[in-house]
């Protein structure tokens, strides 16, 4: 199922949820029971025992006190997520060198993160939870739940751009461009988010920004006091409503 | 991009040439040069290097390299981070990441940094200077919960913020229900279990003295057990307060056994688990460490006696006469007072002497612990500067109203030299170890063990607990000052921090106030000008009304 891709050879890759070392999926839960709402987000690894969403929703519920019913939505909930992945396993995906533009803007507790920052979807080596670790440590940031919180927006964005690459495969290939045609529309067509790399790794130009644009690529960490938090809290309940 | 003239290499600096900086990186990365890239880079970041795409070319890599380096240069004392660099450049950041790691594992970047510790991104929000505070008691200083228990607790963690300090995060998560699941399936193994009815023991067992037969409290009751064991010989074993000891209480007699063991062969825990019989090596080795003293025992039953197995069994008893205290309960009454006067005497000389002391004691009996528990329960209660204070009065009038205690208490004053008070020959301290007087050593060695022999038979039993609970006492004393100094400490700190911050406000306030007088004073000079010109105009005004005759003219 993973081939390693040699990076000259651009044959049409098959599905990888993250181009690194373990293949996990960003899992996002959202339920609601007798005004008791559960949120919640963290990454699962597919190739786990299906059993093991059982003991986990169990697991959850009793950590967090949470009424009995939960455990079968949360199962449920968790369970369609990993089969929607896995139906997007197998399948093709085109990755050509695409760096895309990640953009972070969330809110964990206290701390208000944005950011904005370039991910090489090819990049077999990279790894969210690393770059969420240096993020923090960075910017010395002591609530131990944004890092991970980060690493899954991260691997969120990543699905997302993934699942839009195998829609895009399937409709080239249906298309019925051929091989050589579809390698070259993949790099503008599958994911418009796809930077032009022959634009901005052109011969004579350089890597180095330009000082205007440092502060957009610069992370914007806010620690809010308990009001702002009740503001925006409230603000998100009534635009998920 | 500006490739600055820097000759990056270490102690070189040709003559004739400008005045270079000098950059120092360390001398197993000399291979650097600025102006090329070396084998060792090729190789370290080969995604570069092998045409495979094109937004990593060789190029591109050295941009890279020379825009942070740069950029690390114009504050060589700050610790470059990877988050300040990234925003400067373009491509992927997973491998701008590793580009950096390389440069910061070459030391060809925050070579000369101040370490991690020193943190200045968010400083507004931190305080410049964070207190370090200490967590915990200070070394060999155990502050246990309750008198009953061995297990040490630390204090809660606190510093400037309301948050550690010392190597914590912020937050601090109750445990969660799961964790109880998956740890307590390997408490529950040791707990103890009834041999009769299968059941834990929770709250307490009866042992049969003659080998290792246990049931609870049920089963005792109902006579349940075997028929050959007579209700005599079991003994009532508390279990609560052993929450550490793996599946079994230490008895005295055992703890006793350990310690003499111990003493005799060190580290040989085959051997000690061979003497104390119903214990394995394990139970032994964590039963020892959860002495009071008893890591010091392993320690020193290395450095040899040359003071003679003696001694080093009395001092076990000690130790065992303060482990005792622990683990017994009874109650008596209204000889408190006595006791907190003994302890007087050894909590001066438990004062000046480093924590691991040993005292020794000729015998011991079981009774007396019950008071020393209770004292020091007080002790606990009440903070540490009063314990310390009532040990000091106790033992004073101690002093006064009883003689022969203090006749077996004095001794032979010469053989210890750093003490100002020194204790009897009944008492030996660490310090005695820990001088290399070797002669002195030997001869209060033997005085000592003549004279144990002896007194052995002539101290009575009272005396004997007195001088247990004493111990005791002054141990915990000990502890008290040590805690209390700590955080006399503490509080100077804090205290020279606040004052430190005040003074800083007042003098900024000062320096506000002084802008402002400046301020005031030009706008009343301007104020004056405007008051002349006006005066003047009114002067014109005037002057042109009469002349032009106006007589009534109102101004």
């Amino acid at each position: 199922m993973k081939l390693p891709a040699t990076s000259s050879f651009k044959a049409p890759v098959k599905f990888r949820i993250r181009p690194t070392a373990d293949n996990l999926v960003p899992i996002r839960l959202d339920i609601e029971n007798e005004g008791q709402r559960y949120k919640d987000a963290f990454t699962w690894n597919p190739s786990d025992p299906d059993s093991e969403v059982v003991v986990f929703a169990k697991k959850t519920v009793r950590d967090l006190k949470l009424p009995p019913q939960f455990t079968t939505q949360i199962a449920q909930s968790i369970q369609n997520q990993l089969t929607e992945f896995r139906s997007y396993e197998g399948q093709d995906m085109y990755t050509a060198e695409k760096i895309v533009p990640i953009k972070l803007d969330l809110r964990v507790n206290h701390t208000l993160i944005r950011d904005q920052f370039l991910w090489d979807l090819n990049n077999y080596d990279s790894d969210p939870e690393e770059f969420a670790r240096t993020f923090c440590k960075d910017l010395a940031i002591d609530d131990p739940e944004v890092g991970p919180a980060v690493a899954f927006a991260i691997r969120e964005q990543l699905y997302e751009i993934a699942i839009q690459s195998v829609a895009s495969a399937r409709e080239i290939k249906i298309s019925k461009k051929g091989r050589r045609g579809a390698e070259h529309m993949s790099a503008s067509k599958a994911g418009g988010n796809a930077l032009d790399l022959m634009k901005l790794f052109r011969f004579n130009s350089s890597v180095v920004r330009k000082r205007k644009e440092w502060e957009v690529y610069e992370p914007f960490v806010d620690i809010l006091s308990n009001e702002e938090v009740d503001v925006l809290e409230a603000r998100e309940e009534r635009n998920t409503r | 991009m500006e490739f600055s003239q820097h000759d990056p290499n270490l102690k070189l600096n040709r003559p004739g040439e400008p005045e270079f900086e000098l950059y120092t990186i360390p001398s197993h990365s000399s291979w650097f040069r600025w102006d090329d890239i070396h084998e060792t880079e090729r190789i370290a970041l080969k995604d570069f290097f092998d045409g495979s795409s094109i937004s990593r070319t060789p190029k591109i890599y050295k941009e890279y390299r020379d825009f942070i380096i740069n950029k690390y240069r114009e504050e060589p004392s700050r610790r470059l981070t990877f988050t300040q660099i990234r925003k400067s450049l373009v491509g992927d950041v997973s491998l701008l990441h590793k580009v950096f790691n390389f440069l910061d594992k070459w030391g060809l970047i925050n070579f000369g940094a101040a370490s991690d510790d020193s943190k200045d991104l968010l400083e507004d929000k931190k305080l410049k200077n964070r207190i370090r505070v200490e967590e915990g008691a200070p070394i060999g200083v155990r502050a246990v919960a309750m008198p009953n228990s061995l297990k040490p607790i630390t204090i809660p963690p606190f510093g400037v913020n309301g948050r550690a300090v010392v190597g914590e995060t912020g937050v601090k998560l109750p445990p969660l229900a799961s964790y109880s699941d998956i740890f307590a399936g390997l408490a529950e193994l040791k707990r103890l279990k009834c041999a009769n009815c299968g059941e834990r023991c929770k709250s307490g067992c009866y042992e049969y003295s003659k080998d290792n037969y246990r049931v609870c409290v049920k089963c005792f009751k109902n006579c349940n057990y075997e028929e050959n064991k007579s209700m005599d010989n079991f003994k009532y074993n508390d279990c609560t307060g052993n929450g550490i000891t793996h599946g079994a209480a230490w008895t005295e007699a055992e703890t006793l056994l350990l310690l003499e063991s111990v003493t005799k062969h060190g580290d040989d825990w085959e051997l000690v688990a061979q003497n104390v019989k119903t214990k394995n090596k394990l139970d032994c080795i964590s039963k020892l460490i959860e002495l009071p003293f008893g890591e010091f025992m392993m320690g020193s039953a290395h450095r040899g006696s040359s003071t003679g197995p003696t001694e080093s069994m009395n001092s076990i008893k000690q130790g065992l006469s303060v482990s005792s205290e622990h683990q017994e309960i009874t109650q008596t009454g209204d000889q408190v007072d006595e006791h907190m006067n003994e302890s007087e005497q050894n909590g001066d000389a438990a004062n000046q002497e480093p924590l691991a002391k040993r005292k020794r004691i000729a015998s011991l009996s079981d009774a007396g612990s019950s008071l020393v528990k209770q004292v020091s329960r007080i002790s606990t209660m009440v903070g540490p500067h009063i314990t310390a204070v009532a040990a000091d009065a106790a033992v004073t009038a101690l002093c006064d109203e009883i003689s022969c205690p203090r006749e077996i208490f004095d001794g032979d004053d010469d053989y210890l030299t750093d003490e100002s008070w020194s204790p009897t020959m009944l008492y030996e301290s660490e310090r005695a170890h820990q001088i290399d007087a070797s002669e002195m050593k030997e001869k209060p060695s033997e005085s000592e063990t003549k004279e144990t022999s002896t007194k052995k038979n002539d101290i009575p039993l009272t005396l004997k607990i007195r001088a247990a609970t004493a111990t005791a006492l002054g141990s915990a004393a000990a502890n008290a000052k040590l805690l209390a100094d700590q955080e006399g400490r503490e509080i100077e700190q804090l205290v020279a921090a606040i004052i430190e911050a005040q003074l800083q406000k007042l003098h900024c306030k000062i320096k506000h106030f002084d802008d402002l007088e400046l301020i005031m004073d030009k706008e009343y000079a301007e104020m004056l000008d405007l008051k002349e010109c006006i005066v003047e105009q009114r002067i014109d005004a005037l002057q042109k009304a009469f002349i032009a005759g106006v007589s009534k003219w109102r101004v």
